[in-house]
């Protein structure tokens, strides 16, 4: 056990440090309290320019997946050079992209399951010059996603795809959705699944907004109606779907544990601040919970690098849910806290009278998706139970 | 932050579980309720191990935890993560005595405010094992150490009768008073309050384990209680602070031993989290045991005993994170 990195893994760091210093553009400086899940860019556009640019630049440079080999915007690093890469961005609040479905989901699904044609895909999904949204969720699946009806119904050389899905992230500016669909309605429920690369601007598909509890545009419903997608794009085996749904979550919640906790430590700074602008610092107990909030965030990056530390070894960590779960709860605690320590202006986001544009009730209000999204929080609880704990089904 | 153990360290774990689980049942925890003597060949075994009272915290943080998940009575948690490790900071002669196992000590620092930290007052309070141990050491404002013999001290009746605390009058004991730098009395203290967390998080361990099987094994309504969710969410929950308060303790030791700047905040959360983890664990698990777990029979109570005295001791949950706030606030 040892606290620092080696010489080479700062050599590592020192690199990438040069690389923002020219790089970087002022907007991807910003500390935001919150990221991914439909988090949109500066004013209503979802990805602005900006946000583009910057994102084919660590493609070019090599450093948008660092662990990819350079065609796919990397270095070949390793597992602790990627980890360096994962803090020292967090640390600084630096954003890769605004979108990550493409280059977190999509990407590494296609690299694993593909094939030939469709791993051609991958660099314009992981550079941002495609932007890829994922349909899972629909009406009647949300966290039983084995239950989704969407029907692809296989004709000669292609599918007839109809049905719905619902909060799906980026649909309203995507061109493609990496889609869930029932080719097999008779199998049992986890077997009759594939995924399909579906154009979202074919004929028969409608892409409506739905704006997000924070006021802010965001994901979608897809309506599908009588939409004809060749059959070169079904991803892996008919009916095969499940395993890559499987795959897809694994990458998701890869590197997060890393933004989640260099967030809540950021939050923590900004209590502290708040503590003093509204003369609370000196209430013991707000001192109290402040502190609370700082062991929890310090806790849980040594948790995080505990879990790396055996997935670096090759095990599979069961950490991935622990952190999961509590940075998201965390998260929204934290929140409520800086809403809680301004009285009666807790809820104001005035630009005049409120303190940071509101950033304490926003934030508040935009964690609750990290306790939903990506498996909700009870959802990660019955993983713990069932997978790591061995407790038997109910 | 790399977590992996050597070799050698995977060893030492291993070793210590090993020994304790042969040489500490229950029923010598539950023997010691009304015979503190029956501790004493589990002390002549632990006598080996006394080394690790210098050296990498994290080495003796592995062994602690296998302490704390027997509710091991005896000297030995004494001896080397309090006693030894002031005596380090106040280079004694007498450490490499009590490192070969031939010494056994304790410490009597915390007033009657029940902190450990260096204070004036001739009757100190919550000194383990003051009874049975070769020698005292007294630490005083200043701060200085003093090492001597054998106290005046009258046991102080806590839950946990496995780890006994004692009031001891140190008035006889300031003659040849030494200095000792404050830097290192803090060190020691902080060793110390890392060991304890590393030793509580062994007891909620155990607390856990047995809260897990006996949720696969209990049958209600036909089925095992643990394939209810309300009981499997208390245990995810539970699992999630433990793993929690073992991260945050191997960081602490960690911290103190590479001197880093971290170390005073390190041991702040470490304590802090071992604490809300013995909380949450010790109330579900008996929750989790039902009636049973009510019982003076089973064996439960004995470990929950512990994890709350632990709690308590070298600064509770509150006080650490108080302290903490001093800091970062
Ligand atoms: C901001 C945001 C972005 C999203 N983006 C996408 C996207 O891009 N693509 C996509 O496909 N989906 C997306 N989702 C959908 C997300 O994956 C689902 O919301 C999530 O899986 C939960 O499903 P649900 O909303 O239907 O809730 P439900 O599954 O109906 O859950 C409702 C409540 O019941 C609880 N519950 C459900 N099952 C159990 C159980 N077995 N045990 C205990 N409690 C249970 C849940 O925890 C929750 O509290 C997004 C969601 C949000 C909030």
């Amino acid at each position: 056990m040892h606290l620092a990195w080696g010489p080479e893994e700062e050599a590592f760091r020192a690199e990438l440090v040069a690389f923002i210093a020219e790089y970087a553009p002022p907007e991807a400086l910003v500390q935001r309290d919150f990221a991914g899940m439909g988090e949109p860019g500066e004013g209503t556009e979802i990805v602005p320019e900006w946000a583009r640019r910057w994102q084919a630049i660590l493609f070019d440079h090599g450093w948008m997946i660092p662990a990819y080999p350079p065609e796919l915007g990397g270095r070949n690093a390793t597992p602790i050079q990627t980890l360096v890469f994962l803090e020292e961005l967090a640390s600084r609040g630096i954003l890769r992209s605004l979108h990550f479905p493409g280059y977190a989901i999509v990407a590494p699904s296609l690299l694993e399951f593909g094939n030939e044609e469709q791993k051609k895909l991958a660099p314009a999904a992981i550079r941002g010059d495609t932007i890829w949204c994922i349909g899972m969720s629909e009406p009647n699946a949300g966290s039983d996603l084995a239950g989704l009806q969407t029907r692809a119904d296989l004709r000669d050389d292609h599918f007839v795809v109809n049905g719905q899905k619902v909060w799906t992230s980026y649909a309203t500016i995507a061109q493609k959705c990496f889609c869930y669909v029932r080719t097999d309605p008779d199998a049992p429920k986890h077997r009759g699944i594939s995924v399909l690369l579906i154009d979202v601007d074919t004929p028969g598909i409608d892409v409506r907004p739905l704006r997000h509890i924070n006021g802010m545009a965001g994901f979608a419903e897809v309506f599908f109606t009588d939409v004809v997608v060749p059959r070169e794009n079904l991803v892996g085996a008919l009916n095969d779907g499940w395993r890559i749904t499987q795959g897809s979550l694994a990458h998701e919640r890869g590197g997060l544990w890393v933004e989640g906790v260099a967030r809540l430590e950021h939050g923590v700074e900004g209590l502290i601040t708040l503590a003093r602008h509204f003369g609370r610092d000196g209430d013991p107990v707000v001192r109290r919970e402040i502190a609370q909030m700082y062991s929890r965030a310090a806790s849980l990056r040594a948790l995080g690098y505990k879990g790396f530390t055996s997935f670096a070894q090759g095990s599979s960590a069961p950490e991935h849910s622990y952190m999961k779960l509590a940075t998201s709860e965390t998260g929204k605690r934290l929140y409520e806290l800086g809403m809680e320590m301004q009285g009666a202006y807790g809820p104001v986001v005035d630009d005049e009278r409120g303190y940071e544009d509101g950033r304490w009730i926003r934030s508040f209000f935009t964690s609750f998706a990290n306790t939903i999204a990506g498996g909700s929080s009870e959802i990660q609880r019955n993983i713990i139970a069932q997978r790591v704990l061995g407790l038997p089904r109910s | 932050m790399d977590f992996s153990l050597t070799d050698d360290q995977e060893l030492l774990r291993d070793t210590a579980r090993n020994i304790l689980a042969r040489e500490c049942p229950a029923s010598l925890v539950r023997a010691h309720i009304d015979d503190p003597t029956v501790a004493e060949p589990l002390w002549s075994r632990l006598r080996e191990y006394c080394g690790l009272g210098s050296g990498p915290a994290v080495d003796l943080c592995l062994f602690v935890e296998a302490t704390g998940y027997v509710a091991a009575p005896g000297p030995f948690f004494a001896t080397v993560a309090l006693f030894a490790p002031i005596l380090e900071a106040a280079e004694s002669d007498l450490l490499e005595k009590v490192l070969a196992g031939e010494v056994s000590g304790t410490v009597a620092m915390a007033g009657l405010d029940g902190l450990w930290a260096a204070n004036r007052e001739p009757r100190k309070t919550f000194v383990p094992e003051a009874d049975r141990v070769d020698r005292v050491v007294v630490v005083n404002s200043g701060p200085t150490v003093t090492v001597a013999e054998r106290l005046p001290a009258r046991l102080v009746r806590t839950v946990d009768h496995s780890r006994r605390l004692f009031d001891v009058e140190t008035a006889a004991a300031v003659a040849d008073a030494q200095a000792i730098a404050p830097d290192a009395l803090d060190r020691a203290v902080q060793r110390a309050t890392i060991a304890l967390s590393a030793e509580l998080v062994g007891t909620c361990r155990r607390l856990f384990d047995m809260s897990l099987s006996y949720a696969k094994e209990r049958v209600q309504f036909d089925r095992p209680i643990g394939s209810f969710q309300a009981i499997q969410h208390k245990l995810a929950d539970m699992a999630l602070d433990l793993e929690r308060a073992w991260a945050a303790v191997y960081y602490a030791a960690m911290a103190l031993d590479a001197g880093d700047d971290e170390r005073a905040r390190a041991t702040h959360v470490a304590k802090a989290t071992a604490g809300e983890a013995a909380r949450r664990i010790g109330k579900d698990a008996a929750q989790i045991h039902g009636g049973i777990g009510y019982t003076w029979e089973h064996d439960l109570h004995l470990f929950l005993r512990r994890a709350f005295a632990s709690e308590a001791w070298l600064g509770n949950t509150d006080w650490h994170h108080d302290r903490l706030a001093d800091l970062i606030v």
